[in-house]
């Protein structure tokens, strides 16, 4: 209910064709780095203490996916249902309904009525929420780990079936309008960049639409639209479902087939062609944001392909470049030359991490500065740090540092009552593979100098970039 | 026909009953299971410094915690966010690493090391990979000892300063927070660096920064927190290597005065032609977390606006769907703190919607809230204390608020027992004495052309201009 903001869309890799041919570097063969790969010893040194993630993993005969994990660590459990079906797909008359279809999933079901959702979680001492990104919609909740039968019966209970009322849809789009006004149109720098830059490096309408929703889109949905929703994404077959914690595995797994064992499947149609063009030339777009009082500027590149050697370098050069404080970028615009106090970004950012979709994708990145900074100044020195890692590629101390940072963000995605869960859903839902979680420190330790400067080759292209600029449209002090 | 029933009898029991028929109740939860919120071990090095180990969980990484009793509250008038300034010089460089080697050496032990100022604590911490945590401890303890305040970085952060504070005024949510804290807490501190005055921030020197460090971060009000998978022995070694020679010169300081927040019915607008909603606070200073009662109050705000089912919410969401994340809560100073119901209002509903929110504060203030409704807040705030203090960072965070506050370790172990002791009654007296409704300050950000009549019904308004 309070979706992130609101955004999804589903896709089922027709792949980001736009940087699919790693193998054939642009530069000649004589400028590879003269680093070798890591030997399997140097992998083992690098990762001292490994730490392993227990899943079990089955899918009931109506096609529901459902993920354990035990960890005893509180007395606490985390239950998620991640159906496939985000913002990127939903109907094209009616932009931002996956997430206003998201509020309506806590406005009522046959046995509990509106409110009493949120009522039965709180009462039991949990909290939930959901949300609507690209390519799923979750529901969550984390609670006493001795209260998992009742959730996952209330969970039940709103996958069989939702009975909301007109009344019910009236003041959801009420409060929705009422988050896209917090968010986006009474916000300075309300939709920028999250929102602005799919639209604008996007050209499949799938990726390229406004994933908030235009208000008079949000207005016009009516209960049809919502019992259609419902019917045509909302099946077991088109979902999973993760108990997390403090759980005993077969104890949990007999209450889910009680619950959601009966539930019928559906005819869930296929994803559409969600594949975008191979960009050719740099996009430059600007805004003027009229409550903003000084000017930013956003930047983003596609992604290769989800789960591609590139996309795993991918996320090296992330941390290289763009995390932290010890990144190039934040070396060089914030401790170098204080253009701004700080670069924000990342795959999939801010609306989920580099795992937690599956279609096209960007990387991105954005920065408030100074009136008197030029945008192009900017660009100046991300294009430097671009093609040092081009040029030079990347000395084996910056990749092993880049390696320890991605592996102990993991941990901390692994060890958040929501990050586990939703890696394990998402995993299950795009790779029908949660156990995958476990083999990710590998792809990583894997990746080469080479590939990394391969990689930046090929997807740091100035022609595979859109830069959006934000004019302060407001005085201020 | 007895034999055609003992076949549909068969049939019956060979499918799970739930699949033939979902039970419409929801199946009761389990027993409950024990959990004590770990306080770990504290060691008092011998400059007074006390350090609490606290190993926790499975995951293979630690959070290092170095919170010093000040932040803005040390400012003194017209030095508007100086505890920002001279704060975030340390992690610009000590005597021995610069700012990038800060940086990178964190980034080796998979983390990274932050350094900033609170209203009335300072935190430098960093969470790293289990096997690094004395690493952490000592570049910590030099971030935090041994700050160069280079004149060149002090001029790159004081502009860093002035650019977030021109980005605060362009929000209406900040705005409405600045008004607010103006009129309980006047010219102090917790109300000026809401707002920063650019022209202060511009006019510190790196000297100001350097003597409000020399004044301000010192061992006897420094406390160090380690919560998560670590070598104990190691650690507590690398702790008192690291700080155990701190000295310094400079008096303790006694606690500073504590602002008399100032209550009282009124009105603020602050206009923002043309806005789309309308950012609300409503609210007055009300107890501070040594109070008695205080745990009482948190009962009390999680049923009235506190929570997702809490009845403000309720009402102004999910019923009226004026606002999408409207909520109260009690904002804890030392010795001081304020309870305040928070929502972004469509524009043309302003006015109804805060009769609503007056409306609910004066239904619990006169009557007593159900038993029912009081044990499911009581069941939410018991759950939720232990979803709290289950991470590490939870973990420490917490212990970092009761020793700021002065609160026993006990507080943990009897919390629970504490919120299951207030009864409606109590919501009931301390809504009518701590929530007082005809006390409330309302601050209003919004488009002052459509909302000032909404408002005049509430009292006299007054424009503001920040």
């Amino acid at each position: 209910m309070r979706p992130l903001a609101l955004l999804a869309a589903l896709a089922v890799l027709a792949g980001c064709t736009s940087v699919d041919r790693l193998d054939a570097p642009a530069a000649p063969a004589s400028t590879e780095p003269t680093f070798e790969p890591l030997r399997p010893d140097e992998i083992a040194r690098a990762t001292p203490e490994r730490f392993s993630v227990p899943v079990v993993y089955d899918t009931l005969a109506n096609g529901l996916k459902v993920v354990l994990s035990e960890d005893h660590t509180a007395p606490t459990a985390t239950i998620a249902v991640y159906y496939n079906i985000g913002f990127r797909i939903e109907p094209r008359d009616r932009t931002g309904f996956a997430h206003l279809f998201e509020h309506m999933m806590f406005q009522g079901s046959e046995n509990l009525g509106k409110n009493e959702f949120i009522g039965l979680v709180q009462r039991n001492g949990g909290v939930l929420n959901g949300s609507t990104r690209f390519d799923f919609t979750n529901y969550f909740e984390i609670v006493p780990s001795n209260t998992v039968e009742t959730m996952l019966w209330a969970e039940a209970d709103r996958m069989r079936g939702l009975a909301v009322t007109q009344d019910n849809l009236t003041n959801q789009q009420g409060v929705v309008s009422n988050e896209v006004r917090v968010n986006v149109i009474n916000q300075p720098y309300g939709g920028f960049p999250w929102l602005d830059l799919p639209q604008a490096a996007n050209e499949n309408w799938y990726n390229a639409h406004n994933f908030y929703g235009e208000l008079s889109d949000l207005e016009a949905a009516n209960l049809d639209d919502v019992q259609s929703f419902f019917d045509t994404f909302y099946a077991p077959n088109n979902a999973a479902l993760v108990v997390s914690g403090d759980i005993d595995p077969a104890q949990t797994m007999a209450w889910i087939d009680e619950y959601f064992g009966g539930i019928a499947r559906a005819d869930v149609p296929p994803i559409p062609d969600l594949s975008e063009p191979r960009q050719t030339e740099e996009k430059r777009t600007s805004k003027t944001d009229p409550l903003a009082t000084r000017p930013a500027i956003a930047w983003a590149y596609h992604m290769p392909p989800r789960n591609s050697d590139a996309y795993f370098a991918m996320g090296l050069i992330q941390e290289i470049l763009l995390s932290g404080d010890d990144s190039r970028l934040h070396q060089a615009l914030v401790t170098d030359t204080g253009l701004t106090s700080n670069v924000s970004g990342g795959i999939n950012w801010p609306l989920g991490n580099m795992f937690n979709y599956n279609g096209p994708m960007l990387w991105s990145a954005w920065l408030i500065h100074d009136a008197e900074t030029e945008p192009d100044s900017v660009l100046a020195i991300l294009d430097r740090e671009v093609e040092r890692l081009q040029n030079e590629g990347v000395e084996p101390d910056v990749l092993a540092r880049a390696k320890v940072k991605l592996r102990s963000g993991l941990y901390d995605t692994i060890g958040s009552g929501v990050g586990l869960p939703d890696l394990l859903a998402t995993f299950a839902l795009f790779d029908d593979d949660p156990a995958r979680i476990n083999t990710l420190v590998d792809r990583f330790e894997r990746v080469t100098p080479g590939l990394i400067r391969r990689t930046a080759r090929d997807v740091l292209r100035p022609e595979n970039r859109t830069v959006i600029t934000l004019e302060a449209g407001a005085s201020g002090s | 026909m007895t034999r055609f029933l003992s076949v549909l009898v068969l049939v019956a029991a060979a499918v799970p009953s739930a699949r033939a028929q979902f039970p419409s109740t929801p199946p009761e939860p389990a027993a409950p299971r024990a959990f004590d919120i770990p306080e770990g071990r504290t060691v008092t090095l011998g400059n007074g410094i006390d350090v609490t180990l606290v190993p926790y969980g499975e995951l293979p990484k630690a959070n290092v915690y170095a919170v010093v009793r000040t932040g803005n509250v040390d400012e003194a008038p017209g030095q508007t966010a100086l505890a920002d300034l001279a704060i975030g010089m340390l992690t610009e460089g000590t005597t021995s690493r610069t700012a990038e080697a800060i940086a990178r050496e964190a980034a080796e032990m998979g983390g990274s090391v932050s350094a900033g100022a609170g209203l009335d604590q300072t935190f430098v911490t960093g969470r790293v990979l289990s096997e690094f945590t004395p690493d952490l401890v000592r570049l910590v303890a030099d971030v935090l000892r041994n700050p160069a305040f280079d004149a060149e970085a002090f001029a790159r952060i004081q502009r860093d300063n002035v650019r977030s504070a021109a980005v605060g005024r362009s929000q209406p949510g900040t705005l409405a927070r600045a008004a607010f804290s103006r009129a309980l807490y006047g010219e102090h501190p917790y109300a000026a660096v809401v707002l920063p005055d650019p022209a202060q921030i511009e006019g510190a020197t790196v000297e100001d920064a350097r003597a409000f460090y020399q004044a301000n971060v010192l061992p006897s009000r420094t406390r160090l927190y380690v919560v998560g998978r670590f070598d104990e022995a190691a650690v507590e070694a690398a702790v008192r290597g690291a700080f155990g020679d701190w000295r310094s010169e400079a008096p303790a300081g006694e606690m500073r005065e504590v602002p008399e927040a100032q209550g009282g019915a009124r009105v603020i607008l602050v206009d923002q032609p043309g806005a789309a909603q309308s950012n609300v606070i409503v609210g007055l200073p009300t107890l501070d977390p040594s109070h008695p009662d205080y745990v009482a109050l948190q009962v009390t705000n999680a049923l009235l606006g506190g929570s997702f089912g809490s009845r403000i919410t309720r009402n102004i969401r999910e019923d009226k769907g004026y606002t999408y994340s409207p909520g109260s809560g009690v904002s804890a100073r030392y010795r001081t703190g304020y309870w305040a119901e928070n929502a972004a209002i469509v524009t043309a509903s302003t006015g109804p919607a805060i009769r609503e929110i007056l409306y609910e504060i004066d239904s619990l203030a006169t009557h007593p809230p159900a038993a029912d409704e009081l044990r499911g807040i009581q069941n939410y705030l018991a759950g939720t204390f232990v979803l709290q203090n289950s991470s590490a960072g939870g973990i420490a965070s917490f212990l970092s608020f009761l020793d700021l506050h002065g609160l026993g370790r006990d507080y943990l172990e009897t919390y629970a027992q504490r919120v299951y002791a207030v009864t409606p009654q109590d919501v009931q007296r301390i809504t009518r004495d701590h929530i007082r409704g005809d006390d409330l300050t309302i601050v209003v950000v919004g488009d002052r052309a459509v909302v000032e009549e909404q408002l005049t019904p509430f009292g006299e308004v007054v424009i503001e201009t920040l």
